[in-house]
């Protein structure tokens, strides 16, 4: 527990010292979606903006009004604001991976790293990270199509008993083994793209495999730190929609809107401090070894030709096992 | 002397053993019934034994009604001595059916319905199923399980002996000849005017997994249209169509009598009065059921039902037991089963008139299967899951739907073949009106979380995306798809009849459906029925209404097309430093409404001007534009068409009114929401991918 405290409070520590990266990385999400609902927007303004009936969706919540205004031609085919949605979905996933090598710099310097160190981290690894990518999201989707065609499988033959909870409860419990083997799954491609970047590694299967190792030699810590994270996550959500919900009164648009943003944002800051977790984990645990150098014995020399001896370098010692 | 004794003993013995048994059967005929219905109980071999035809007759008991006397006029009598074989999910019955013969002329054939043939890979339903979709299954592929059968392996006509052998399927409705669902049965000689006939039918019934509301589902069985139906002599001809994919019933009243053998582990819960029930020998029981004045008989069981059944509702003729079966996980809704249940009773005895029969029994049927939502007589079926937020009142609006079918096709037993809006549609009219003023007129539906659908917002929302695919008045099985089916019948009817109120008023149209129920119940009512009642009671010619409405497919679609203001001077330029009070400025203001539908309608306009002024107009609807013009020291704010809102069938609420100045609240307030998903959905792609 210490340990996963250890753990915790590290990468807590560096979201807190680097802040910014969730409020641009909010932001950059925030423009896009604008972007993405645009579609969307521009038809509810054209059937919803000199109409009365629409008085309904403002004072309270009329389902209906919305049904008929998504049901009207003149508000057009829903694939439009569906699609451009999807596409800034996409945006925001790359940039994502375009940007998240600088976080993991920032996250393992003991200084504010400067925005050209950090452009650097994300230009030096943007195809080294892509290529990461394609492997995790692969092992992803195969660990992820075969659970839930498992799961699917199970909640079937349990839909035909006559107990009615028990397919619920089947598909929550795998649900649950689904999420723990993602999880699992996701430390081990963060520490795979924390090595890549910070030890600078060119093979990338090099990385998978160091990721892979270090993951399972300490699953239970990791483990326990991103569920205990992620249930994070759940409570900032669900507060989140409670508080638009029952704080927000029906009318107040921006009130609905700032409310929905921050929620938003402090939902990023669970991913970053998992983040972080990998971060401070690499750097506990994964760092190899600095071997010290052997000290150069001077040999004896023409005193005429001696200056003065090579300073050491100063290499930081490793951490010590716990 | 012996010779002598014995020539007067044998004939004494003989005229007193004859004399008590006619004396019995005479009793029989026409006993009172609650005895003839304890006989059923009691004595289940004399209760299928027929008779002489001039011996038979209908019962007119009163077991399971709050009457002295019958209150239909009883065409049929249904004894049925049915096993149901749990494990094989197999019927095999005897029913023995005495015909009345009211219809005023000879009857030389009876046709009869053999519904659960339907759900077979070449029958009517499943093909019309495949093209149209129903609200079951796909049939995407053909499973086993799915399959139905009903054969009446034998059929003797009292007096008239084995015509098994005569029987034939016939297709009045489309000639499809692999449909099986009616067989029709010439007999050998003509049935006369007022006379009886008794027919003795042995049936063997397959049942398929849960379709259209019939069938069993895991260890669960509704037991619904599963007997060979005499159909209906209507208009002067046997009405008798096949099953469809989209048509239900239609049935003449009378007097049923039906005997289960079920596994005794099951708890069953069926139309009518429980007679008796009887465990025997073999692990299975004998229950018996009596029901008067209904046309159909439906019964279910399943071994896990929990039973409310010891509530009791005060009805205006007497008390109503409502029985309440339940699934174990959904034990917990029992109260808001049990509390609609019991304020749909009040409502429609105080809005349309009395409950006769002694019990409603509501059935909560498996989870999964199709069988939710049914109604048959003194028995509906309701539609929950074991999770059911409060403000969510699915299960109020099927209970309170199915109910309402008590009224508007139980007692009010309208040809749903040919007039289904006149029971679905008439029901979801009843239903908004219930519902509303239960659950409040825009949360009738969906109260939760902010979020709120009234009944009649979703009636008319399932009308106005079919609004110009059918009329109103046409045959079920007529329709251009499920949804138009659906929208049509179901909502546009609704929507029709909210519409009619706000042209007739609501106190006209309240003593017009009682009217209607109470003059047509326990009837078969046509449309032109119903459409005079209205006319008579509102003391109007309202042709013009349902010949748009009901008879044809006009849409109704008026728009406020423009609004303009401008000031009466506007040649008159400012002079340099002059400063004009607006509050002077007298504006021409017009405002053009146009008719973009084909269904004609007078309409009240609002125009609000931004002094605050509101000013009513009225138009005709006939032409396809109109403007109105005023000159007033205020510019038009808004106009708006149907300002009180009482037209449902207008297919475009948006374009009723229209503001000069718009206002974007409404459109960013959804763009809102489609923000934060589309943020929330790609921080979590971000959070799992990358």
């Amino acid at each position: 527990m210490t340990e996963n405290r250890g753990l915790l409070s590290g990468g807590w520590a560096m979201v807190t010292h680097n802040k910014r990266y969730i409020f641009w990385f909010w932001l950059l999400n925030m423009t896009l979606a604008e972007f993405g609902t645009a579609a969307f927007r521009n038809q509810a303004h054209a059937v919803l903006d000199q109409s009365l009936y629409s008085d309904k969706l403002v004072h309270g919540f009329n389902l209906s009004v919305l049904i008929e205004m998504v049901a009207r031609p003149e508000f057009g085919p829903t694939k439009a604001p569906t699609m451009a949605a999807v596409y800034f979905i996409t945006l925001f996933f790359i940039t994502t991976a375009l940007f998240l090598p600088g976080v993991f710099q920032g996250y393992a310097a003991n200084y504010r790293l400067p925005r050209d160190e950090f452009f650097r981290a994300c230009g030096r690894n943007l195809w080294r990270f892509i290529r990461l990518l394609i492997v995790a999201d692969i092992v992803l989707g195969i660990v992820c199509g075969i659970l839930f065609g498992i799961e699917g499988a199970l909640v079937k033959k349990a839909g035909d008993s006559t107990n009615e909870l028990l397919s619920f409860e089947v598909h929550m419990i795998t649900l649950a083994i689904i999420f723990l083997a993602m999880t699992v799954t996701r430390i081990w491609f963060d520490l795979a793209e924390v090595d890549l970047v910070l030890s600078d590694q060119n093979a990338v299967r090099r990385s998978i495999a160091t990721g892979f190792r270090s993951a399972f030699s300490a699953l239970g810590r990791l483990l326990a730190s991103y569920v205990l994270i992620t249930v994070v996550a759940a409570v900032v959500l669900i507060g989140g929609l409670w508080a638009w919900m029952h704080m927000v009164p029906a009318s107040s648009v921006w009130g609905a809107f700032w409310v929905g943003q921050l929620t938003l944002l402090l939902l990023l800051i669970p991913r970053f401090w998992q983040r972080g977790v990998a971060v401070a984990y690499y750097q506990q645990r994964m760092l190899v070894p600095a071997v010290r150098p052997e000290p150069i014995i001077p040999e004896p020399v023409p005193a005429a030709v001696v200056s003065s001896p090579s300073p050491i370098p100063n290499i930081p010692a490793a951490p010590q096992e716990s | 002397m012996k010779m002598r004794w014995l020539i007067v003993f044998f004939p004494v013995v003989s005229v007193v053993l004859i004399s008590l048994l006619v004396k019995e059967d005479a009793a029989n005929a026409t006993a009172p019934q609650g005895a003839a219905a304890a006989s059923v109980a009691t004595s289940p071999k004399k209760s299928l034994s027929a008779k002489n035809p001039e011996e038979v007759t209908i019962p007119d008991t009163t077991l399971a009604i709050n009457s002295s006397t019958p209150m239909s006029q009883r065409i049929v009598h249904y004894e049925i001595d049915a096993h149901y074989d749990a494990t094989r999910h197999i019927i095999d019955g005897n029913e023995v059916l005495t015909y009345h013969n009211l219809t005023g002329q000879p009857l030389d054939h009876f046709p009869f319905h053999l519904y659960q043939n339907a759900f077979q890979p070449k029958a009517t339903w499943v093909r019309e199923a495949k093209l149209i979709g129903s609200r079951d299954t796909t049939y995407d592929k053909w499973e086993e399980k799915e399959y139905g059968s009903e054969d009446i392996k034998r059929i003797e006509v009292v007096g008239q002996g084995d015509l098994t052998s005569k029987l034939h399927y016939i297709q009045p409705d489309d000639g499809n000849k692999d449909d099986k669902t009616v067989v029709d049965l010439p007999l050998l000689k003509p049935i006369a005017p007022g006379a009886y006939v008794q027919f003795k039918i042995a049936f063997h019934e397959q049942m398929p997994e849960t379709q259209a509301r019939s069938g069993w589902k895991r260890d669960f069985v509704l037991g619904g249209q599963w007997f060979p139906k005499v159909g209906v002599w209507w208009h002067g001809a046997w009405n008798c169509h096949q099953y469809h994919a989209m048509t239900e019933f239609f049935a003449d009243f009378g007097v049923y009598d039906v005997k289960l053998t079920v596994p005794q582990f099951e708890v069953v819960g069926a139309s009518g009065v429980k007679v008796s029930e009887v465990n025997n020998s073999d692990q299975t029981k004998t229950l018996a059921y009596h029901g008067d004045d209904i046309h159909d008989f439906a019964w279910t069981a399943s071994p896990r039902y929990k039973v409310k059944d010891d509530s009791v509702f005060q009805g205006q003729m007497g008390p109503v037991r409502m029985i309440i079966l339940m699934q174990p996980a959904h034990w917990s809704q029992l109260e808001r089963h049990e509390k609609i249940l019991r304020e749909s009773l009040d409502h429609f005895e105080r809005w349309y008139g009395p409950y006769p029969y002694k019990t409603i029994t509501l059935v909560d049927t498996e989870p999964g299967s199709a069988a939710e939502g049914m109604e048959y007589p003194t028995f509906i079926t309701g539609g929950t899951s074991w999770f059911m937020p409060g403000g969510l009142y699915l299960p109020e609006v099927v209970v309170e739907h199915e109910f309402g079918h008590q009224y508007w096709y139980g007692m009010v037993a309208t040809n749903e073949f040919e007039d289904a809006w006149m029971d679905e549609g008439i029901n979801s009219y009843s239903e908004v009106k219930v519902l509303d003023s239960i659950l409040g007129p825009n949360t009738s539906f969906i109260n939760l979380a902010g979020i709120t659908l009234g009944e009649r917002e979703e009636q008319r929302l399932s009308y106005i995306g079919v609004a110009d695919d059918d009329p109103i008045a046409q045959n079920a099985y007529g329709y251009y798809s499920g949804n138009s089916y659906a929208g049509i019948t179901y909502g546009k009817t609704a929507s029709v009849l909210l519409t009619l109120e706000g042209i007739i008023g609501q106190d006209t149209m309240d003593r017009a459906m009682r009217t209607y129920f109470m003059k047509y119940r326990f009837t078969h009512p046509t449309k032109e029925d119903f459409l005079k009642t209205v006319e008579d009671v509102s003391g109007k010619d309202l042709r013009w209404y349902f010949n748009q409405a009901i008879y044809g497919s006009p849409v109704l679609d008026y728009e406020v097309a423009e609004l303009n203001s401008s000031p009466v001077n506007w040649y008159e330029e400012k002079k340099s430093g002059e400063k004009k009070n607006d509050k002077d400025t007298v504006y021409q203001s017009t405002v053009w409404l146009r008719r973009k539908g084909d269904f004609l309608m007078p309409v009240e306009l609002q125009i609000n001007f931004d002094n605050g002024e509101k000013v009513r107009e009225h138009w005709d609807g006939q032409s396809r534009w109109t403007k109105f013009s005023y000159q007033k020291k205020a510019k038009v704010e808004s106009a708006e068409i149907d300002p009180d809102h009482k037209i449902l069938i207008d297919r475009n609420d948006f374009n009723n009114s229209q503001t000069a100045e718009p206002d974007g609240r409404p459109a960013r307030k959804v763009s809102n929401y489609w923000l934060f998903l589309t943020q929330w959905v790609a921080q979590f792609v971000a959070w799992w991918a990358v």
